[in-house]
């Protein structure tokens, strides 16, 4: 297990290089901090030489991209134009703990409703219930993160209050003065990601319990004369669980990795709406920045996965 | 007592038995594309799903064909709210917005459909070469087709959009680029599964040479698969590029797309809700009848997925 | 006599809701096994031999609808409430499954699992219940069981594993064991071993046996009664010697004929019963096997036959089970 944890950890950061460079060249090909100066009639040519001189775009990528890395290894993560010049790992890392805040309540309550909705679904197949949750997912998957959060904005910005004369949740901003405004202005992203997110994941547990619950060793537990309690939640779960795992990996990374759309209508300070901002701002260092710190996220947790997969099945061995 | 015909001693010869149709032993096959309508037709909501769509696609084109108005017409009317002369009201530089609504719709469609044509086209050529002939090839295309899944790709995609995805043609390029893999390992998969398998054997023993086995005896294998998995795409499709020109990343007005009308109106949805239910609600509609109307055909053309009614 | 039926089965019959119509998988079956007797059901595959014994476990999925009447160790089976019927499931009637591959819970160990089985229908402490695990996996022939008992089972071979679930069979000595096609999925070396270690719990706890089988050879010696089932229907039964001797269904000579004989000569060519089992959902009108039948007459093709009786606790299902030709072949296997 240690052993095969090692080379796993080692054989991402040929992955982890592969991937920043690709990203890196994307980046590069796609901004040109000199094309914010274009729209700019009062700037010189003085201007485009300090750019030039600051990314040094007058040199080939690959060799901007090793520079980058050393200064990055460094912890050196270049400045920030946009937001005065402040250095862009700090206001990564800032950002980050933001999204972390939406983040985690949301995947808990995510996973948790995934696995309850699954398996009641699977264990009620083809039941009115099973329908209605499966309607409820369709839903979910057809439903774009911004129709939805625009939607519940529209509720509880006009509607609600016209109505009831209430306003009882933040609709932007995250509020940390008490612990009150931080679950009001929590609630709504939240619901968001839970809605969009939990469509897939308890589509996936329903098909995964499915499946087990079909299987040769399912009708043992019962030949034994286990009650379907016992079947269900000790020897259905577990087994249904174990390729859940990797889809909780990714969605985690997906919710840390800056839910753009969602921090967007919700106005919220995370890494997403700091991303979308410094495209616009053509803000080459922390587009950088921020992209590679989403890319690093997801690829450490698609590594936890694996290794969360073989905890979890005795199967697979490692020697 | 009749007589007996029997030869105890000799083996039962192995030939089918005389047998007339009606009350022989016969095992009824009804013919491929029968059994794949007669289970589509049971799913009544992809059925539902899919006059649904084609009532909205005819609209999308009907709609400003018939209106007075040019999608990028300018009248005096502003900011108005629903009348009878516009049904949708006006946006803020007073354009129709039920022409720009149904003329979102066509575009949003067309870089939808445009997007599952590449896309499977590049993932099927590239999961056919990968399954078929192994090795190098397969293992380099496989490490690339991972490395789709570790990156993220929506990110990524943000961050090209900027420069490449401000027109339909442009969008449609780069969601292919992006969403070409999982239709790659699809194709790799069935390739793979019927490479091996007896028939295929039998024609390379025979002489037939790789395009030839891959064109006659494979591809025609992966056709339910690609359906199913294109058809999906579509509503993959229509919901990312409406989220990409709702972040304004994606298709600039003037030319109008779902998305973004909904980016134009989300600063009024306050004072103007529907500005922005109406082209929404049309992306949920359109992504939720091709995800009942993929359901559907998921059921009818796998057959690994059949299942017992109670 | 009456003390001695174990098992009484009267007109069971089992379908299918599918969505190609309603399958009848069996169809009118009456039997009955007696304390300590081994019943051998034999049959090819779609027979309904599986679904006979699912269907008195009742461990069928929820679009089966079974009808008739059976009668275990004198309670009526199908009129149990689910929790009455998990008493009997493992304790009065245990089942052996086909394929051990798939059958132990790849994430719990093998000792885990009998353990497990153990205290279902016995009140005893966990590590009391691990201790079972060992004497019953040393009961079925695992060496070093004291060590295998912690292992997982993708860490045993193919007829380890089945010899695992033979002792989940047996761990609460059971009335009745239900062993469905219990070598099929094994290697042929290690076939005959698993079946003697069946054969060896069977007679050691005294416990009668249903052995469900498509292969004849294998029931020879140990059956004491053959029960072959076609279409879903009984075709004969009787005394296993009767049964092999007789030749009185044109079926069970086909199944006897595809029986591989070592000691035949190597002109004389294998047969396999010419022709497909037939589909559930059209069953041939008349006798349903005629299509295959080397006998068949205008008669089989249009009325079904009874069960004929051809000699104490002996039938067969067929116009002609009393004036078929002589039949030496099934007699050498028997012998």
């Amino acid at each position: 297990m240690l052993g095969y944890t090692v080379r796993r950890v080692l054989t991402t950061i040929p992955l982890l290089l592969i991937a920043t460079f690709l990203i890196f060249v994307l980046v590069s090909v796609s901004n040109d901090p000199r094309s914010r100066l274009a729209a700019c009639g009062t700037c010189d040519e003085s201007a485009f030489q300090r750019l030039e001189e600051l990314y040094e775009l007058d040199k080939p990528i690959p060799v901007r991209y090793f520079g980058w890395l050393s200064d990055v290894v460094a912890g050196d993560w270049g400045v920030a134009l946009s937001i005065n010049s402040i250095p862009v790992k700090d206001v990564v890392l800032e950002r980050a703990k933001n999204t972390a805040i939406m983040a985690i309540p949301a995947f808990f309550l995510i996973a948790g409703l995934a696995v309850v909705l699954g398996v009641y679904s699977a264990v009620r197949q083809y039941s009115t219930s099973d329908y209605v949750i499966t309607g409820f997912s369709f839903l979910g998957i057809s439903m774009p993160t911004f129709f939805f959060a625009l939607l519940l904005q529209a509720i509880f910005v006009v509607w609600w209050q016209e109505w009831f004369d209430l306003k009882p949740f933040y609709v932007s901003g995250l509020h940390t003065e008490s612990f009150g405004d931080l679950v009001s202005s929590l609630t709504l992203p939240v619901v968001t990601l839970t809605l969009v997110v939990v469509a897939g994941e308890s589509r996936f547990m329903r098909a995964s319990m499915l499946e087990v619950i079909n299987s040769d060793y399912i009708r043992t537990a019962k030949a034994k004369g286990l009650s379907q309690r016992t079947v269900i939640f000790r020897h259905a779960l577990r087994n249904s669980l174990i390729p859940l795992v990797t889809i909780w990996a990714l969605d985690f990374a997906f919710l840390m990795g800056g839910s753009v759309i969602t921090e967007t209508v919700f106005a919220w300070p995370g890494l997403g709406v700091l991303l979308v901002n410094s495209i616009f701002a053509q803000d080459l260092d922390l587009v950088m920045g921020v992209t590679m710190f989403i890319a690093v996220i997801v690829i450490v947790f698609n590594l936890i996965a694996d290794l969360l997969y073989g905890v979890l099945d005795p199967r697979i061995r490692y020697d | 007592m009749t007589e007996l015909k029997g030869r105890p001693d000799t083996p039962l010869e192995v030939e089918e038995a005389p047998m007339d149709e009606a009350e022989g032993l016969v095992i009824v096959s009804r013919s491929f594309g029968r059994q794949t309508w007669d289970r589509f037709r049971r799913h009544k909501l992809a059925i539902l799903a899919g006059v649904v769509l084609l009532i909205m696609t005819i609209s999308f084109w009907a709609a400003p064909a018939l209106s007075p108005y040019g999608f990028e017409e300018i009248t005096p009317d502003f900011n108005q709210g629903p009348s009878l002369e516009h049904p949708f009201g006006t946006d803020d530089i007073g354009r129709d917005l039920l022409v720009r609504t149904f003329k979102a719709g066509q575009f949003s469609l067309l870089i939808a459909l445009l997007v599952a044509v590449l896309t499977t086209v590049l993932g099927a050529v590239v999961g056919a070469v990968s399954g078929y002939f192994g090795g190098a090839i397969d293992s380099f295309l496989s490490q690339v087709i991972n490395l789709f899944l570790v990156v993220p790709s929506f990110i990524v995609l943000l961050v090209v959009a900027v420069k490449w995805g401000s027109n339909p043609t442009g969008i449609a390029v780069l969601l292919a680029l992006l969403l070409w893999t999982s239709i790659a390992r699809v194709v790799r998969g069935v390739v793979l599964q019927y490479k091996e398998q007896e028939f295929v054997l039998a024609a390379r023993a025979a002489g037939a040479g790789s395009l030839r086995i891959l064109w006659r005896h494979i591809i025609p294998n992966t056709f339910g698969p690609i359906i199913v998995n294109a058809t999906l795409l579509v509503g993959v499709a229509i919901i990312l590029e409406s989220t990409l020109s709702f972040l304004a990343l994606g298709v600039r007005p003037p030319t109008p797309t779902l998305g973004n009308l909904v980016d134009a109106a989300k600063g009024d949805i306050d004072s103007d809700p529907i500005r922005v239910l109406i082209p929404g609600g049309f992306v949920v509609l359109i992504a939720l009848c091709i995800n009942f109307l993929g359901d559907g055909l998921r059921d009818a053309l796998d057959p690994t997925t059949r299942r017992v009614r109670e | 006599m009456g003390e001695q039926r174990l098992l009484e089965v009267e007109n069971l019959s089992t379908s299918f809701t599918t969505e190609d119509g309603i399958v009848r998988a069996v169809s009118d079956v009456s039997f009955h096994v007696d304390r300590g007797e081994v019943l051998a059901v034999v049959g090819e595959s779609g027979s309904g031999k599986s679904v006979m014994a699912m269907s008195l476990m009742r461990l069928l999925p929820k679009n089966a609808f079974v009808t008739g009447w059976a009668s275990f160790e004198g309670r009526d089976l199908l009129s149990l409430s689910e929790a009455e019927m998990r008493k009997i499931r493992g304790r009065g009637m245990a089942m052996i499954f086909q394929d051990p591959m798939t059958a132990l819970n790849p994430v719990f160990t093998v000792g885990n699992q009998i353990a497990e089985a153990v205290r279902v229908h016995q009140s005893v402490s966990k590590p009391l219940a691990m201790k079972r695990a060992v004497e019953l996996l040393d009961l079925v022939g695992i060496p070093e069981p004291g060590q295998r008992v912690d292992s997982y089972p993708h860490e045993f071979s193919g007829g380890m594993r089945q010899r695992a679930v033979i002792a989940m069979a047996i761990s609460n000595d059971p009335q009745l064991l239900i062993a469905d096609e219990p070598t099929t999925a094994l290697d042929v070396t290690i076939q005959a071993q698993v079946l003697e270690v069946i054969i060896t719990v069977q007679r050691a706890t005294g416990a009668a046996m249903l052995l469900i089988t498509h292969d004849l050879g294998l029931v020879a010696g140990v059956a004491d009664r053959v029960q072959v089932m076609y279409g879903g229907r009984v075709f004969e039964s009787g005394d296993t010697r009767d049964v092999y001797y007789g030749g009185n269904n044109p079926y069970t000579r086909a199944l006897m004929r595809s029986v591989p004989r070592l000691d035949e000569r190597t002109s004389d060519r294998l047969s396999s019963v010419p022709g497909t089992p037939p589909s559930l959902i059209r069953l041939p009108r008349g006798c349903v096997f005629w299509p295959r039948c080397e006998f068949s007459e205008q008669v089989c093709r249009t009325t079904e036959p009874e069960l004929i009786q051809c000699g104490t606790d002996h039938v067969s299902r067929c116009h002609f089970a009393t004036t078929l030709p002589e039949f030496e072949y099934g007699a050498r296997l028997g012998a």
